[in-house]
């Protein structure tokens, strides 16, 4: 029975719910950045001056990864890895972090995908109507409301959890 | 906290004063100028007395020489330069503008000569790099061969060897000789009887051949080599000298930059003329001007010969806005201004918005020493850097909001996250179960806060976070009362408004008291149901519509939740500094340990305040923006833009301009 002794263990399960944060949440962000910074290099070949409002456009679906790692760092400072003494879970206890984590791995790479495409609309905006600009950051933000949601779903339930 | 009351400022005046009039106006930043010319359709116009292109051209001139200079200045680089005090007549006329011009036209001659010698030594560079593979050839350049044996000089494309030449020219009478082979190609010399000219031309050409551009000179190649590396020394020397002129040139950077701003105030001058309507002898000039800055505008056209007359706005006007607030909201407008402009003669909600701005950016980044940092950064450039007046607003605002972060910080017992604690446990070796729990609300774990940690008591957070955001919505649906009492619809601010607040009332003492609870709350619900659909027509219109306003509740209550955002990014913030600061104070004690805190504090404190500004910034505008702006604002108005001088280097001391910062429009956008 090595397999439930050394593999399915509660830490185990609580650190792929700590990595499955990080790993969904972190390639939506990473894709979705990199969506926007294409299209704000297009902007910026036209006009460079623009630098400082593009890249706070692209800055905006890079919090997903961000609420995916403050996520798994609650889940590793909660199960004791680190700074404090490893706990033991049993393999329910482990399957609730990784539960938990879901929210922001899933919400998060979705919506930083979605938060993306609004952000390059919001850099085709800027590139007309640069007035404007803060509408298109408002309307990326409101993507954003989502994966701040999630994060406070599965935040609340780690930082709950008293074992 | 209003929007400033408008008139439209008509001005006749004789065409020889137009000029004087713009440039004086321009001076009092009062006036904003439209386009008379197509609002007056006059026979004539002042375009044809105008010299945009003239002075467009001028200013061009400036901004190519411009960069140039900045790139060589020795002068120290600041991200905000105090602006030089300068009286524009006075400069005009003291000899500064004419030298200043000299040093652009100095300058333009230099990028042009430099240009020039930048392409004739590239020719020369060229030409050497056709020299350098017949630099051992033993003849004279122009060598044609003898009477009866002809002789050339060439190369063939790189990959053929010296032995496939050998043996292509097997049994002509030639004798080929290698000169030097590289990656560009063979390059060789041959030797070969007249008569075999053509057969050895073709088999040459079979294989690529390329005849050796040589110049027809009777001197050898090493001299010509030597002519060519002389050339490029001189060359280089010009460069050099033109260099070092720039460099001697670029001390004059500054007095550059003052001309140009006086360039540019002349362009926008002239781009003012040219909107000006005109008959043979007149011109007319309409605009908007705020109602207070009237006296001072009087004065000065009382000074021409001119016609001027002050009219309240007519239906259908787009009367520019020009925001007026206190000392501590003014630095709030631009985040309204990013959404939009309140339409001419509605509410101006800085005021509230700045309070409520304050205290949700403080309490969504609760944390005394980000927030330390942010004010003191931010005060400090305003103090010292004498930053513009868009950028000095930008700041003051999010210095404000520091010491938000530095309260809420405190109430919470943030400073950098948990540093205090951090260091107390593993650098000074303090025991966990002895480190201080001071919250008010009791905790198990240590804490140096004075009402409790929210990473402690996440739900006594989220309670306060919706707390402060029913506020919020209540101070928004306050405004649209008000709004509406002041248009006299008093009843629609009770049906709309207070019987929406009697209902959450009733939710909210249900908890308390279930009787008087439930009394309230069937008051304020059978309000909403009997007059929500008030508007509609016919019973069942009005039926369906009331039961509709109920369901507004749930758009009330989505807006509530929507502030649960604060504990999330409270949260976010926290956590990350909580690591932070264990992987700082994780060596303990000691000079490593203290040199690698130092080291890990500093950037992961940096990187995590460079977040969580830009994360706060954006979810605190929003909640601004969607949920408080949603319950009342009338947008549509577009910001007042005086007309101006340009003074992104210059500051005008001369006796009339008067930059009282009430008339300075803190539109960022404004460069």
């Amino acid at each position: 029975m090595w397999f439930f002794d050394y593999v399915l263990t509660g830490q185990n399960l609580a650190l792929l719910g700590a990595g499955l944060a990080v790993i969904l949440a972190g390639i939506g962000s990473a894709k979705g950045v990199g969506m926007v910074g294409e299209a704000s290099a297009g902007l910026l070949t036209e006009d460079p001056s623009k630098f400082g409002k593009a890249m706070l456009l692209q800055a905006l679906p890079g919090s997903q990864g961000i609420y995916g790692l403050v996520t798994a760092l609650v889940i590793v400072i909660k199960i004791g890895l680190l700074g404090g003494t490893p706990v033991t879970l049993t393999v329910g206890q482990g399957l609730y972090f990784l539960v938990a984590a879901l929210p922001i791995a899933i919400a998060g790479y979705a919506s930083a995908i979605k938060q993306a495409k609004v952000s390059v609309a919001g850099i085709h905006l800027i590139a007309k109507r640069p007035d404007e600009y803060g509408k298109a950051i408002a309307s990326a933000a409101l993507v954003e409301t989502y994966a701040v949601f999630a994060l406070l779903v599965s935040l609340l339930p780690i930082l709950f959890a008293k074992f | 906290m209003s929007v400033s009351k408008m008139q439209r400022l008509t001005v006749i005046a004789t065409m020889k004063d137009a000029d004087a009039i713009v440039q004086r106006l321009m001076k009092l930043r009062a006036v904003s100028i439209e386009k008379t010319s197509e609002s007056v359709p006059l026979p004539d116009s002042y375009a044809p007395h105008t010299d945009v292109s003239g002075a467009a051209a001028r200013v061009a001139r400036i901004e190519a020489a411009l960069p140039v200079l900045s790139k060589r200045s020795k002068r120290k680089k600041k991200l905000f330069a105090a602006p030089t005090p300068i009286s524009p007549e006075a400069y005009r006329t003291d000899g500064r503008y004419d030298t200043a011009w000299k040093v652009v036209e100095e300058t333009h001659k230099i990028i042009d000569g430099t240009a020039e010698c930048r392409a004739q030594r590239q020719a020369v560079i060229d030409k050497m790099e056709r020299y350098r593979p017949y630099l051992s050839l033993e003849f004279p350049a122009d060598f044609k061969g003898t009477e009866s044996c002809g002789f050339l000089a060439g190369s063939l494309p790189s990959g053929i060897g010296f032995t496939k030449l050998s043996a292509q020219l097997e049994g002509i009478a030639a004798h080929p000789t290698q000169l030097i082979a590289d990656n560009t190609g063979l390059y060789f010399t041959a030797v070969y009887h007249r008569a075999e000219e053509e057969r050895l031309l073709r088999a040459l050409s079979a294989l690529g051949f390329m005849r050796a551009a040589l110049p027809a000179e009777n001197r050898s190649m090493t001299e010509l080599y030597q002519d060519a590396e002389e050339e490029l020394a001189a060359l280089d020397t010009v460069l050099e000298r033109l260099e070092t002129r720039l460099a001697v040139l670029s001390d004059k950077l500054s007095e550059v930059e003052i001309l140009w701003d006086v360039e540019r105030t002349a362009l926008l001058a002239e781009e003012h003329k040219r909107d000006l309507a005109a008959t043979e002898q007149c011109v007319i000039l309409r605009g908007w001007c705020p109602v207070r800055e009237k006296e001072r505008v009087t004065s000065l056209l009382s000074l021409f010969s001119a016609a001027y007359e002050f009219a309240d706005p007519e239906e259908g006007d787009e009367v520019p806005i020009l925001l007026r607030n206190n000392g501590f909201s003014a630095n709030f407008e631009w985040v309204l201004g990013m959404y939009a402009y309140p339409k001419y003669g509605t509410f101006d909600p800085t005021f509230i918005m700045s309070i409520f701005y304050f205290l949700i950016f403080g309490l969504m980044f609760a944390d005394a020493g980000y927030g330390a940092l942010m004010a003191l950064a931010c005060f400090g450039i305003v103090r010292w850097c004498h930053p513009r007046e868009g950028m000095r607003r930008f700041l003051l605002m999010f210095g404000y909001c520091g010491i938000g972060c530095i309260i809420f910080g405190v109430l919470f017992g943030a400073y950098f996250g948990d540093f205090p604690l951090a260091f107390m446990q593993n650098v000074m070796g303090i025991p966990a179960d002895q480190l201080p729990r001071l919250s008010l609300l009791p905790s198990e774990a240590a804490n140096i806060a004075i009402l409790f940690d929210p990473l402690q008591n996440p739900m006594a957070f989220l309670i306060l976070s919706l707390g402060f955001g029913a506020l919020h919505l209540v101070a928004g649906m306050a405004v649209k009362a008000f709004i509406l009492c002041r248009r006299g619809k008093v009843l629609d601010a009770l049906f709309d408004i207070v019987a929406y607040w009697v209902l959450f009332a009733g939710i909210g003492v249900l908890f308390i008291n279930q009787r008087i609870g439930i009394i309230l709350l069937a008051v304020g619900a059978g309000t909403v149901v009997l007059t929500a659909g008030r508007h509609k027509k016919g019973i069942a219109g009005k039926a369906v519509g009331g039961l509709l306003g109920l369901y507004d509740l749930i758009n009330y209550a989505s807006d509530l939740l929507s502030y649960s955002r604060i504990l999330a990014l409270g949260l976010a913030a926290g956590v990350i500094s909580q690591v932070i600061n264990l992987l700082a104070t994780l060596k303990g004690g000691g000079l490593i340990g203290f040199l690698l805190m130092i080291v890990v504090f500093t950037i992961g404190h940096l990187l995590n305040l460079a977040i969580n500004l830009l994360g706060t910034f954006v979810h605190t505008s929003r909640l601004q923006y969607i949920e408080f702006f949603g319950k009342f604002y009338e947008d549509g108005g577009t910001p007042f833009r005086p007309m101006a001088p340009s003074d992104r280097y210059i500051k005008d001391v001369s006796l009339e301009a008067d930059t009282s910062p009430t008339t300075i429009s803190a539109d960022m956008t404004r460069d």
